[in-house]
């Protein structure tokens, strides 16, 4: 039987150590020839991201159906030499809440409830092989579109139902049919692949993973509305994805998919790739054309839209990494097979980053409508050490944060916004009772002032301000009045600004502000920070009844304020003590405590 | 360094559109992107030297200093932030003496602080050039810095 | 077309910016970013106003909103004054030295905001320096850094390799933020000293020799030594000669 080991090489396993995993199981795969044992016969495949980042580096091994986790190159022999006699490694695979092992991909309680769309083929193919894109239906759509009208195309997305994914949710056949209507020339398809709410990372995945399912979907929207120009705007950051797009536009150029006569039907269509220059704003659409006209990344005013003048001036239709990923199974399948996934405003699936405090942290793809309560704690597996949930902060720097009260809430383009936060992009960061809503809000005020593009009044005074206002309730110095002062910069922020960027601006601090307001008060009136993370608030003891002396606070602590020994309980040198709490997040026995610094 | 920077700029066509990109590759080569580069380019070009001293300031993957020979991002994203990223901020700055945007005085190491470098699930994420480090803690900091240390003569 | 402006009719051309219709029909709208030679930037807020159309009510910035449809706008509402009287103060904090913004923000009653922090100076970092200076061909300033830190400068932060000395991002500041010095015979602005020419014949003073030569070279011309009025007087004499000669 000839087996497929297919090796995650996504940012993420890489840095668990992938590559070092797929040399030693190409090792054994020689050493076993060469020590004429019965051969296994097995290649290898680098996939790009599984999604499963947190349990890395992660080996498929296929027809067999077996995933490990956690693979070490050590663990190769044990591999090779386990599927030689048809057995499995027992220790490597996944183990559920009960302590079952878990053999199959697809049983795995993180994968199992997902319904991929978007992330159809990471992890089940090379990316840097065109060939195995093609082996699983690729670019059957695009052929399939050439014997479409621009028309038709944009019909079966309309049909569809999708929605921008970037974030704002804006129907994508309704764009796609505008940007046709106008009889102006050149037109250009733009992919934003300028990926920058911290907490989300669907994009850098599907770039590394399946780059000619984007490549494909842009390829039919130029079809669709007559652009023979295209863009990937890419993170420069973003390494790997560049690489594999970069090879995959110059094998599907080879192959006749892009170029002067697109599979011989004289339609044409040029992509090339634009490195971004590491400025968040430039995923607003207006910023991005003026970063690839080479120009700095300011938005301007949208009283006339991208769709009719956008890169120089052209029609420009702008989607981002996830949309164009879907629409490939849009045409192959038909838009009226895909609207009945997901609900009926929010059709489809949507691709989320759960991260933070959960358990099992990654990507996963589901239908529109789950809700947050499912993501986090069926599919998340609940909190990191049982800790008690306290919020997810959903939509990244425009989004915000939602309590417990809330899990129930289904997730799509338009539940979220009414209670202030929104789905944006799919970023999803669960916070526990160690996380500070008001430090959180501060974080978020403090990457807008650097990100904001600085052009508009609102925007970059109003954020510097609120700053101020924040910096100083984390530090102590918060006084009567400050959050209506607050409200009162959000409301002028929101109303006036010029971008996207600034209009969202206020929502971390606003939700936070309605759902966690106890805990601005606390800051401001009792000069405590109950999560214990405001180090001028707070200072951390040992209780000496939990420690263990096990020395691990001692090891994190940087600035060496701990004492102990073996069989004592330690103690912490409150004068170089710094309140980072490096000691409690690292203590397993609960021992360490954070106390208000007026409570000492 | 003119030569060098000649045989950058001249690979793209004189257009604005591939300002940022050239200005991308002095940063890679040089560290940073130096006023000779502003000024060639903006000739090569046939744009102001203020247009791209605009964009130089503007774009964070650009910078107009030198960095340090190894460059050292430690995320600040959400999920990074949240698992201790503030943590590692301080144990650098105790470590090489250097805060965020700083290069330290032997020029061996640069410090920046970027926000979300897109593995959030093995947050907190360290990239040292070019090399990823995730669960980063404060126990395995000095291990990772000095395996840079020593390969440099 | 028309809409309707504080409850008064107006008349516009589809396409048409907002702040032009007001103006044009004796309605004031405050602004400091806006210049009538140069293109809208929309970026200081001041000539922010509620636009209903079709029933949804936003609000725009006047000074680059194309009329498109009909519509109802209230430029100095609640909703609006209190907005415009936060952005004034916000400008004001930023600008403190700025008499223009001190007369607006009492003008326009704005909030106190006692609490927050004063930067120095007169700059609002508009950029209708920049882009006079643009527009001009000079290009010799530009906005630096982004976000909270964004200002507006010259290259490296010297004195402007590109700058003519022709005052015009002086002369269009709202705020009279840029420093421009001149006496007899030199001028100075950005740090950057100038010497003026004067006109052959007549001695008036003609502007930078810099001006001069971008001036010339955009005209593809050579430099002249007189001002206008005597280059006229120089060619009617001309003139007169070729006449009487005739």
């Amino acid at each position: 039987m000839k087996r497929t080991l297919l090796v995650c090489c996504g940012t993420g396993c890489l840095a668990n150590g992938s590559e070092q995993v797929v040399q030693a199981l190409e090792n054994a795969i020689n050493k076993m020839g060469v020590m004429g044992q019965i051969e296994v016969k097995a290649h290898i495949k680098r996939t790009g991201c599984n999604g499963f980042c947190e349990n890395g580096p992660i080996v498929q091994i296929l027809p067999d159906d077996i995933s490990y986790y956690k693979v070490k190159p050590h663990d190769a022999q044990d591999i090779l030499s386990a599927l030689q006699e048809n057995k499995v490694v027992e220790r490597l695979l996944y183990k559920n809440e009960n302590g079952e092992r878990i053999k199959s991909k697809l049983e795995n309680p993180f994968y199992k409830p997902q319904y991929k769309i978007a992330l159809r083929n990471i992890g089940e193919i090379d990316p840097g092989n065109i060939e195995d894109y093609i082996s699983r239906g690729g670019y059957e759509a695009l052929t399939k579109a050439l014997n479409m009208s621009g028309s038709e195309i944009i019909e079966q997305v309309e049909l569809s139902g999708l929605r921008g994914r970037g974030g704002a949710g804006f129907p994508t056949g309704r764009k796609w049919r505008t940007a046709a209507g106008y009889d102006v020339f050149p037109k250009y398809v733009v992919c934003n692949g300028d990926e920058g709410d911290p907490g989300a990372f669907m994009d850098r995945s599907i770039l590394e993973g399946d780059p000619h399912s984007v490549i494909e979907g842009m390829a039919i929207c130029a079809l669709a509305i007559g652009a023979t120009e295209g863009f990937l705007y890419i993170r420069d950051e973003y390494g790997l994805a560049l690489k594999n797009v970069n090879a995959a536009l110059a094998s599907a150029l080879e192959l006749g998919f892009l170029g002067k006569n697109i599979m011989g039907s004289g339609k044409a269509l040029n992509l090339s790739v634009v490195r971004g220059g590491g400025a968040f704003v430039c995923g607003e659409s207006t910023a991005l054309m003026a970063s690839i006209e080479g120009r700095v990344g300011e938005p301007r005013a949208k009283y006339i839209r991208s769709v009719q003048r956008g890169l120089w001036d052209c029609p420009t239709v702008l989607n981002n990494v996830e949309t164009f990923a879907n629409i490939p199974v849009i045409i192959r399948d038909g838009g009226p097979l895909y609207a009945t996934l997901g609900t009926k405003t929010s059709s489809g699936t949507k691709v989320f980053a759960l991260v933070g405090k959960v358990k099992r942290t990654g990507l996963v793809e589901v239908q529109m409508g789950a809700t947050l309560r499912h993501l986090i704690f069926d599919i998340g597996g609940g909190i990191i050490d049982d800790r008690p949930f306290k919020a997810v902060q959903t939509g990244g720097p425009s989004g915000g944060c939602i309590p417990s009260a809330m899990l129930d809430l289904p997730v799509d383009f338009d539940t979220l916004t009414q209670y202030g936060a929104m789905m944006g992009s799919g970023g999803m960061i669960v916070m526990d009772d160690r996380d500070c809503m008001v430090e959180v809000a501060r974080y978020y005020v403090k990457f807008l002032t650097e990100e904001s593009c600085g052009k508009c009044t609102p925007c970059r005074e109003g954020l510097r301000h609120m700053l101020d206002i924040l910096t100083g309730i984390c530090e102590g110095r918060g006084q009567d009045g400050d959050l209506e002062l607050l409200e009162q910069l959000c409301q002028t922020i929101a109303e006036s600004s010029l971008c996207a960027l600034g209009k969202s601006a206020p929502n971390p601090v606003l939700t936070t502000l309605k759902y966690f307001r106890d805990e601005y008060e606390a800051h401001i009136h009792n000069k405590y920070c109950p999560a214990g993370v405001c180090s001028k608030l707070t200072t951390f003891v040992i209780e000496k009844n939990k420690c263990k002396s096990c020395g691990l606070c001692k090891k994190n602590c940087p600035v060496n304020a701990i004492r102990g020994e073996k069989g004592q309980a330690y103690e912490i040198d409150q004068r170089s003590c710094i309140a980072c709490g490096s000691c409690r997040q690292a203590c397993r026995f609960e021992a360490i405590l954070a106390q208000g610094r007026a409570q000492k | 360094m003119t030569e060098e920077i000649l045989s950058l700029i001249t690979k793209y066509p004189k257009e604005l559109r591939y300002a940022l990109a050239a200005m991308q590759d002095m940063q890679r080569q040089f560290k940073h992107v130096p006023r000779e580069g502003i000024e060639l380019l903006a000739q090569h070009i046939g744009c102001k030297t203020a247009q791209l001293y605009s964009m130089a300031t503007f774009y964070k993957a650009l910078s107009l200093d030198a960095k340090g020979k190894h460059i050292i991002k430690l995320c600040d994203g959400t999920a990074c932030h949240i698992r201790g990223a503030n943590q590692l901020i301080d144990g650098i700055e105790r470590l090489l003496g250097i805060a965020p945007g700083e290069t330290s005085q032997d020029g061996l190491f640069s410090l920046e602080l970027v926000n979300c470098l897109g593995s959030c699930a093995i947050a907190p994420v360290m990239v040292v050039d070019e090399t990823y480090y995730s669960k980063v803690t404060l126990e395995k900091l000095p291990e990772i810095i000095d395996a840079y240390r020593e390969v440099t003569p | 077309m028309n809409i309707v402006i504080d409850g008064k009719s107006c008349t516009c051309e589809p396409g048409e910016f907002l702040l032009e219709v007001a103006r044009r029909n004796g309605i004031y709208i405050p602004t400091l970013c806006n210049h009538e030679g140069l293109l809208g930037q929309g970026c200081c807020r001041v000539c922010i106003v509620e636009v209903v159309e079709r029933g949804w009510s936003k609000t725009v910035v006047s000074c680059i909103y194309p009329v498109l449809n009909e519509c109802e706008v209230h430029t100095n509402n609640e909703k609006i004054k209190q907005q415009r009287g936060i952005i004034l103060r916000l400008l004001q904090k930023r600008a403190p030295q700025s008499e223009i913004i001190a007369a607006l923000c009492k003008a326009y009653s704005a909030p106190a905001l006692d609490k927050l922090n004063e930067k120095d100076g007169k700059c609002i970092i508009c950029g209708l320096c920049v882009r006079a200076c643009s527009t001009l061909g000079a290009g010799a300033i530009a906005t630096v850094n982004r976000g909270i830190t964004k200002e507006i400068a010259p290259p490296f932060n010297e004195p402007p390799a590109d700058c003519i000395g022709c005052g015009s991002c002086a002369r269009v500041c709202p705020t009279k933020a840029i420093e421009y010095h001149e006496n007899e015979t030199t001028r100075t602005v950005w740090e950057k000293t100038f010497t003026l020419v004067h006109c052959a014949s007549c001695g008036a003073q003609m502007g930078t020799q810099e001006e001069l030569n971008f001036a010339a070279e955009k005209a593809g011309t050579e430099p002249s030594t007189l001002c206008d009025a005597c280059r006229k007087k120089q060619l009617a004499l001309v003139m007169a000669d070729v006449y009487s000669a005739t």
